[in-house]
């Protein structure tokens, strides 16, 4: 038996699954302690305790921290040389520029000062900082210095977290951003774990914790206490994981996730996710955390209904509950209420809300409702439209795939959050294309984050003209023996990844895909010098096999 | 966070499956490096930078420009359309008001590909900047005046070929000496068609010029022609083989200087076209341009080795660069006293060779040199790949006398020839007769 838990905003859902079957679900409203929140939506459930097998928490923890600056000041000791003025993303006074620059192949040109160093250490610990971040640019072409950097601090800080392990991506503004967020959220992350485990083993639950990553994929929890980063974002993450659960076929799916205040849009292709290409932001920020390709546009159950000018307009912003449920603006809802699409709450207060902008458009209430469903399902629409076609922009770097491209084509739309079945008919008929409501889908989230496999993803470089071996995720930095081939460098990596399941916070069951390959002849003058081939693996995203797909 | 001052688009595409042969200068790893510089740098994550797919450049676009012999299929690769294709993208973003400006880094270049394309000549088969000056003249009609300003180290001598008689394209190149690198052309004498005089602009730079000499060419000679030429378009024929590091030419020009250049120059498009030294220049340079053409701070950037001192040019040198650059101003603003061709047609000869593909030719060309229009003209030319052609040339605003002149020569072009060809620009057409 295993649970999903997905800490939300406003509500913590729970499932419990069993041999391919839901056995019980929960929801209570997320308090301000979010381990009390996690233990009332388990006593909820109702199963006994002592059967599950695991357990998969996916929370706004990290997010949260994040947007909200909630996070002790936290230093970063950066080494850049030539290039942008790295000033530009210092965020706050604890960043420090330091000597050190190495180029695109890996070549030290200006060494890192060992004094420099610990004199920023210094004032960091003078000014009471506990976790440091350390970031050099083209540290995955050469993580070299941050090492260094790192062995001259880490007996002085608590929490010490390097560039080069948080991703093989090329990408210094983002990898500040990553890095320092990352070192922020840890102590933050290692509190929680610590709660969780003792609140869930006062329940009588003892096994392993795995959380929920943006890329819709999970990781033990040893590995999220060192890379807490990664569970930003992982709300949106578990609903496409619901659906990929969820689904029937493996159709192009867009999948429509419907809140009261708005609808996150996803796309699954062959019933895997597609992911943000360069990372995702958080609080503003660009980072390189793998995440899901996602677009939230403010058009939801709840979303506030008004005029202007004598047009009617839905969203972006939620003004309160619907008027059914004891709120003081018409929502969508409300005009579903009125429609006979939608039976809970008070239909009078629907009615009265309606009927008030009927009045002022001069109009029938029942078209006022039917407007405004409309105008909904149309924001979202267009929003969508938007959303393939950026899917469908991507630059391509080959004329192969400038010849041959892979157009995004959504075949139906899978629709799940709570009003989902009262759209469907009206999304079929806005799209013209089959539009599914699955059971359960009001705790798609939850069973997504149950049910996630675990994942994890390393960037291999192999440059046999300087004789080395990189792979910046597992501090792999070694020498090349005399012939190298792309195949010896795939094998190498698929190695790699097996051997290192612990500390990347993977089960065992994994199944290993190249999500890159390029290999590219060195020349120097008229002769060829060498290979640099780069490799991309992952382990891959979808759902655990005891669910059983079908 | 970095905002930039100015949009700017820039479409990237490296073509990494794509190679003259694998140890060739023009291979798949060209842009690698740079890319790596461009992802680690963030640069596409600067608010007002955007990147836009490459797309492809259609057999009617490439005939706008050039006679392909025999066909456009024959003398051109995918690689070919795409590059073409993307500057084409690029200027539509500038011209559609997406982005302010443009930076097509695409591959393989185009400036050494002439108006008959026979074969490859200095690794270009198809003028990718001229193909998308037609473009754009054929679709914005507002666009009149369009300067080309070329700063490959080699003189772009198929551009100054396609544009020769054209009075509303400038097409000013800086390039090494002549005497000195292929393709031994771009003297300050080839100074445009006699109907088109002072239209091209050639400044032969002494081999080792570096920072000072190019940006003092810029200042005191370019930037005062583009002042009173008053174009409605300024493109950048970005090549960067200027640089100390090019393994293939002997300037000493730096990323840093590059990046002032464009800014000084403020062109409205750029296009890569050469540049070799592709780990200790292209990544350098390339970022030094997005940033001046974004209008954000390029002072950081530099090549991690560069040494100003060994690489600054002797004072006699900058003595010479003044010396031709007043010279050449002068010409140019004088450049209506110079007496034209007094006949109805003026011809001139030429032998070109294609060294990429190792093809000889022989051309006669034939102008109507024209009081109202920018004349008509026709080539005779004659490939040591077997093919004898004719084309023919009616130019946009052509008169009613050169453009019955072009169809004549079209309409009497007899068995001594392969097929005829005919462009007629104000037409959009392109007509081709097998004889
Ligand atoms: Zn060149
Ligand atoms: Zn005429």
């Amino acid at each position: 038996m295993i649970l999903g838990i997905d800490i939300g905003g406003t509500h913590t859902d729970a499932v419990c699954v069993k041999n391919n079957v839901i056995v019980a679900t929960a929801k209570v409203i997320t308090g301000a302690d979010l381990v009390d929140s996690i233990s009332g939506v388990v006593r909820g459930l109702g199963v006994e305790h002592g059967l599950l097998k695991r357990v998969v928490l996916s929370t706004t923890l990290s997010t949260n921290a994040i947007i909200e600056k909630k996070y002790t000041a936290t230093g970063m000791i950066v080494s850049a040389g030539p290039g942008i003025d790295p000033r530009n993303y210092f965020l706050t006074d604890d960043f420090h520029l330091i000597d050190g620059a190495i180029d695109h192949r890996g070549r030290e040109y200006i060494p890192v000062r060992k004094d420099q160093v610990l004199e920023v250490a210094d004032n960091l610990k003078k000014n009471g900082v506990d976790g440091v971040g350390v970031v050099s640019k083209f540290c995955v072409r050469n993580p070299a210095h941050e090492k260094k950097i790192h062995s001259l601090i880490i007996d002085n800080f608590k929490y010490v977290s390097m560039g080069h392990r948080m991703s093989g991506t090329l990408n210094f503004p983002r990898r500040l951003h990553t890095t320092y967020f990352n070192t922020a959220v840890m102590p933050i992350q290692e509190r929680f774990v610590y709660s969780v485990k003792q609140a869930l083993a006062e329940l009588g639950i003892k096994t392993s914790i795995l959380f929920l990553k943006a890329d819709g994929g999970t990781y033990l929890s040893s590995a999220a206490d060192r890379l807490p980063v990664e569970t930003i974002l992982s709300g949106p993450a578990a609903s496409m994981m619901g659906a990929v659960a969820l689904r029937k076929n493996t159709h192009t799916t867009l999948v429509l996730d419907i809140g009261g205040t708005t609808t996150d849009i996803g796309i699954l292709i062959d019933g895997v996710p597609v992911l943000e290409p360069k990372g995702i932001s958080v609080g503003g920020l660009k980072t390189l955390v793998r995440g899901l390709k996602m677009l939230s546009v403010g058009a939801g159950g709840d979303s506030h209904v008004f005029i202007t000018n004598g047009n009617l307009c839905v969203g972006p912003h939620r003004h309160g509950p619907p008027a059914a449920m004891g709120g003081t603006q018409p929502t969508p809802m409300d005009a579903l209420r009125v429609l006979g699409e939608f039976e809970q709450g008070d239909l009078n207060r629907s009615r009265e809300s309606i009927a008030g902008l009927a009045r002022e458009l001069g109009q029938d209430s029942k078209d006022v409702a039917s407007a405004i469903v409309t105008k909904m399902v149309d924001t979202i629409q267009k929003a969508c439209d938007g959303f393939i076609g950026e899917v469908n922009s991507n630059p391509v770097y080959t004329i192969h795939e400038m010849l041959h491209p892979d157009v995004v084509r959504p075949e139906e739309i899978m629709v799940i959050g709570g009003p989902a079945k009262n759209l469907q008919s009206y999304i079929e008929k806005a799209f013209g294309m089959k539009c599914v409501v699955p059971e359960h889908s009001e705790v798609a989230n939850a069973l997504g984050a149950a049910l996630a496999r675990t994942t994890a993803q390393i960037t291999l470089l192999a440059d046999t003209q300087l004789k080395k071996l990189l792979c910046p995720e597992l501090d792999i930095d070694m020498e090349l023996p005399g012939r190298y081939t792309l195949n010896d460098l795939i094998s190498f990596g698929t190695d790699a990844l097996r051997k290192n399941t612990t500390y990347l916070g993977l089960t065992d069951e994994i199944e290993i895909d190249v999500v890159e390959q390029q290999s590219f002849n060195m020349v120097k003058g008229f002769s060829t010098t060498g290979k640099n081939m780069r490799v991309k693996l992952q382990s891959r995203p979808g759902i655990i096999s005891l669910w059983g797909n079908k | 966070m970095i905002q930039a001052k100015r949009k700017t688009g820039l479409i990237f595409f490296p073509a990494y499956d794509w190679e003259i042969t694998p140890t060739h200068p023009e291979r798949q790893e060209r842009l690698l490096y740079t890319q790596d510089q461009v992802l680690e740098e963030g640069l596409l994550d600067i608010e007002g930078i955007h990147e836009f797919k490459a797309g492809l450049a259609s057999d009617e676009d490439v005939n706008r420009v050039h006679f392909c012999v025999p066909d456009v299929a024959s003398r051109i690769t995918h690689s070919h359309s795409i590059s073409a294709g993307g500057c084409i993208e690029a200027a539509r973003l500038v011209l559609e008001g997406n982005v302010e400006r443009a930076f097509a880094l695409v591959r393989p270049p185009g400036h050494h590909a002439m108006r008959v394309v026979h074969g490859a000549r200095g690794f270009c088969n198809i003028n990718i900047e001229a193909i998308m000056v037609e473009w754009v003249r054929k679709n914005y009609s507002h666009i009149k005046k369009i300067a080309i300003v070329d700063t490959d180290c080699h003189h772009g001598d198929g551009s100054q070929d396609i544009f020769w008689h054209d009075p509303n394209v400038l097409y000013i190149s800086i390039h090494q000496d002549g005497r000195t690198l292929y393709p031994g052309t771009g003297f300050p004498d080839e100074f445009g068609g006699p109907g088109a005089l002072g239209m091209t602009v050639n400044v032969p730079l002494p081999p080792r010029t570096s920072d000072r000499g190019f940006l003092y060419t810029v200042e005191n000679l370019i930037l005062p022609v583009l002042d009173e030429f008053k174009p409605d378009l300024v493109i950048n024929s970005a090549g960067q083989d200027n640089h100390y590091s090019d393994p293939i030419t002997h300037m000493a020009f730096t990323a840093g200087g590059y990046a002032r250049l464009n800014e000084l120059l403020a062109p409205d498009l750029c296009v890569l076209e050469g540049g070799y030294s592709i780990e200790s220049a292209l990544p350098y340079i390339n970022t030094g341009i997005i940033l001046a053409l974004a209008g954000v701070d390029y002072s950081y950037v530099r090549e991690p080795d560069l040494d100003p001192d060994q690489i600054r040019e002797d004072p006699k040198v900058l003595d010479y660069i003044q010396e031709l650059c007043d010279a050449l101003l002068d010409a140019w603003r004088r450049r209506d006293e110079v007496v034209s061709s007094p006949n109805e047609f003026a011809e001139r000869q030429r032998s070109i060779y294609y060294d990429t593909d190792g093809i000889s030719e022989t051309q006669n060309e034939t102008l109507r040199f024209c009081p109202d229009c920018p004349g008509a003209f026709k080539i005779d030319t004659q490939a040591s790949s077997g093919y004898r052609v004719l084309c023919v040339h009616i130019p946009r605003g052509a008169c009613d006398t050169c453009r019955r002149q072009g169809h004549d020569w079209f309409d009497s072009a007899n068995g001594r020839f392969y097929a005829a060809y005919l462009q007629d620009m104000d037409k959009d057409g392109y007509q081709i007769n097998i004889l």
